[in-house]
Formats: C-alpha cells, structure tokens, sequence
C-alpha cells in the first residue's frame, strides 16, 4: 500500500524523524522541498506521488512561504502523512491498496460529508490520476483535502448554515481562487 | 451537530481538521464581499459571451480576444483549437501523426512553426508530447519554468483523447494558445518588466470585459504571486488565472439564470461546479 516508504518508513516513530529528514532533504539545505518530499513518498503504484498533493501538504506546513519545510515543520509532514495512511487503510477494507467508489463513499460518510452517488461518480473521475476507476494513496489525500478547502470556504459564506449561499459574481471567484 | 447539515465534519481523530494539520484559516474577510458599487458585473462591458455584443452582456468578455473560450459558451474568438468547427483540431482528417524526419511534409491544418517546435519538443520521438515534455519545453520571460498546474490544465484542455498526452494536431492547437496569451501577456505588461504587476492585472482584466474589484486582482496576486516582495505573476500564472476565470464566470453564469450578478448556490452544486471546471 502506499504512504511514506524508503527512508521514512512509516513505522518509524519521531525520534527517527531526523534522519529520515537528512535522507529525504537531499541537498543538505535545512529544507525539504516539493521535489524531495515527492521522491521520498510513495503512492503504492510505482508512479510519481501526485505533485499536488505534495504541494498541498507542504503549503500546510511551510510557514513562511520559503517553498519547503525545515526540520520541525518536517515532524507535522510526516506526522500527517502517518495519519493519512492509517486512514486509507481504514477505509480500504479489500486491502487492494486502492479506494474503489464504495470505499470512498464509506470513507467522506465517515468524515460527515453528505454527498450524492452522483457526485461520488465526479470525485472518482476527477482523482483516478491511474484510471483505473478508483484512487490511490495520494489522490486520495488530494480529494478529501481538496473537498474540505471547499467545504471550509462554502461554509464561511453559509452564515445560516442551511446548505445554500446567496453569492455575488466577485464573492464566488474569490471564494473559488481563495482555494485553488 | 444536526443530522441534517449537509457538510463533513473534518477527518476523524481531530474535530474538524484534517490529521494533524496546523490551524489555518484563510483568508476570507480580505476579499471583501460588500457590495461592490454600481452594478454587479459593471455596466458597458463590450458585449459579452451571454449575450449579443453590444447589449453590454453583465458578465462582459475579453475585448481583446482571449485565445480560447473551451468551455463554450459565446462567440468568443479563437477557442483553443481555432474554428468552432466539428473537427476538434481543424485539420481535414485528423489522424495519428506519423512521426517524419525534420523537414518532413507540414501535415494539413498545421502551423508550421508549430510543427517544427513539435519536433524539437517532442525529445523522444515518439510522435507525442508528454507532460513531462510540455514542462521541459516552456519557460517564463524570467526563465523559469512554466509551473506544474498550468502545464497539466493546458495538457487536459488539448489531450482530447485523454491519453495523458498530445499528438501534433493538439501541440498545433496548444502552440497557438499559448502564442495568443504570449501577445496578451506582452500587451499588458505595460511597464515591460516581463511580469505583470498588480496594478496590470488589473488593467487587463478590466480590459478583457471583467468588472472585478481591484482588491481582487490583490487576491490572484497573492495566491499566484512567487515572491511576496515583488508581486508579479509569469505568462503560466497569467495563463491559468484567466482561462479559470474564463471558466468560473461560465460556471456562474449556469447559476445566474436571471442575470442579476448574484446567485443562489447549494452544497453539492458548489462542490460540483468547482470539481468539473478545477480539476
């Protein structure tokens, strides 16, 4: 299955981290990059680990803006990441090492979402970055990330929170540039 | 939490946050949301996609002609592949290309100044670009490279096949787009500096037929912008935000059904529009 593998295998714990960051932190900068951090994950299919996902996770972390993590913010990446494949094991009950459509729907239920089949069928088809009709390990990341910056942003201006907004044309791009 | 409230609750192990992941709010009250004045789209934009030109459509279109409308819609001119045509590339009889020698016969409907650059592009010569390829051959006026989002939305709009790369009629198509917004880019980096400030984004938004804010020109800035020092954005960034305003707008617009510049949007039509026209 995937999740970080190689040098930070995720059976390591904390006290590892710090080699696991000289390994993956290639160049010896103090800092982990979007290109290290891919190199250093693993999506469990012996494609690259979706270079989006890599962002996301980083821009969570990287406080400063300075284009990766240092060491203490590399503790929460790989706390995070930990975290998420505990998750993905979860939720893929055939050990298939992929989220089917079945799956991902048990999985966002669990988190609260209330989501048609319809949109479920959208979601698939969005984030199969493999095409094989179901997501893996890093996709999977990407699509609860993704639906919950959205969800976030809708709510915000969901003040009644009755499930419907009343948006101005400006107030809907920014609510969809506020998160891309 | 009520049953009903349509929303997730965040992941499990941490109340309502993703695991682990570092509060973060965003931004949200910046972007202003009073009304903005005058009317909600601005009044005599140059005709627009939605309607006949000169009825001053509300949501407005690119006066200049934005290389590529792909999300139909108007009469906007110039869609990625040329001619509103039923053949996707505009070429007689789209066919696989057959890899030839440099200086082999130009195929009909192709640029040959595209064709050439296909040849140079495509390293492998496999007869297709790849994204990796893309990525490698396009650079900012900075010299940097075009970022990874732009690349993979301009391999989406032009891989018609979905085959995660694109043949000689998509690269012909593609090289046009980008030449387009190449010259709008040009055009609009007034100053000349080879990067459009925020004051220019502006300017060119306005000019496009947009009535937006200029604080949120301030917003795109702030989310595309590499350095905050010096905000400007390169021809990718300028690239993507206007082909996902070009899109967002029609989004919108499906919503708006009474053309007042307001909308009554749900859950999961906010969720879909953004899934269908983002991703």
């Amino acid at each position: 299955t995937g999740g970080a593998s190689g040098s930070v295998s995720a059976r390591r714990r904390h006290s590892n981290v710090s080699v696991s960051l000289l390994r993956v932190d290639k160049d010896r900068s103090g800092v982990i990059s979007d290109s290290e951090l891919q190199q250093a994950l693993s999506n469990g299919t012996w494609t690259p680990f979706n270079p989006a996902t890599v962002r996301s996770i980083l821009s969570m972390f990287d406080r400063e803006n300075k284009g990766g993590v240092n060491f203490n913010e590399f503790t929460g990446v790989w706390k995070y990441i930990s975290d998420w494949q505990n998750v993905f094991r979860t939720y893929d009950r055939d050990n298939s090492g992929m989220i089917d459509k079945h799956e991902l729907k048990q999985a966002l239920t669990g988190f609260g979402f209330r989501l048609s089949d319809q949109f479920y069928d959208l979601l698939i088809q969005k984030f199969d970055r493999q095409r094989r009709g179901q997501v893996a390990f890093d996709d999977f990341i990407q699509c609860c990330v993704v639906l919950q910056k959205w969800t976030d942003v809708f709510r915000r201006y969901d003040t009644d929170q009755d499930g419907w907004i009343q948006v101005s044309y400006e107030q809907y791009l920014s609510m969809v540039f506020s998160v891309v | 939490m009520a049953a009903s409230y349509p929303y997730g609750q965040g992941y499990p192990g941490s109340a309502g946050q993703s695991p682990g992941a570092p509060q973060e709010g965003y931004p949200g009250s910046q972007y202003g949301g009073g009304p903005t004045p005058g009317a909600p789209y601005g009044g005599p934009a140059p005709g627009g996609p939605y309607g006949p030109p000169s009825s001053g459509g509300p949501y407005g279109h690119p006066a200049s002609g934005p290389p590529g409308n792909m999300y139909g819609g108007g009469p906007a001119p110039g869609g990625p592949y040329g001619q509103p045509s039923t053949n996707p590339y505009g070429a007689p009889q789209p066919r696989p290309y057959e890899a030839g020698g440099p200086g082999g016969a130009v195929p009909p409907g192709v640029d040959p100044e595209a064709f050439s650059w296909f040849q140079s592009v495509d390293c492998d010569h496999s007869g297709y670009i790849s994204i990796k390829e893309l990525r490698q051959a396009l650079v900012n006026s900075n010299w940097s490279a075009f970022n990874d989002e732009t690349c993979l939305m301009m391999m989406n709009m032009f891989d018609k096949t979905k085959s995660g790369r694109i043949d000689l009629y998509g690269f012909s198509a593609l090289w046009r787009f980008i030449q387009q917004w190449r010259n709008l880019f040009q055009q609009y980096d007034r100053d000349q500096s080879g990067s459009i400030n925020c004051n220019e984004l502006h300017q060119a938004l306005s000019q496009m037929g947009y009535n937006l804010s200029p604080q949120f020109s301030q917003l795109l800035l702030s989310r595309y912008s590499q350095k905050a020092t010096n905000p400007g954005i390169q021809l990718d960034r300028f690239i993507q935000i206007c082909t996902l305003l070009q899109s967002m707008t029609e989004a919108f617009r499906e919503k708006d059904t009474s053309m007042t510049g307001s909308a009554r949007i749900n859950y999961e039509d906010f969720l879909t529009m953004s899934a269908t026209r983002m991703l």
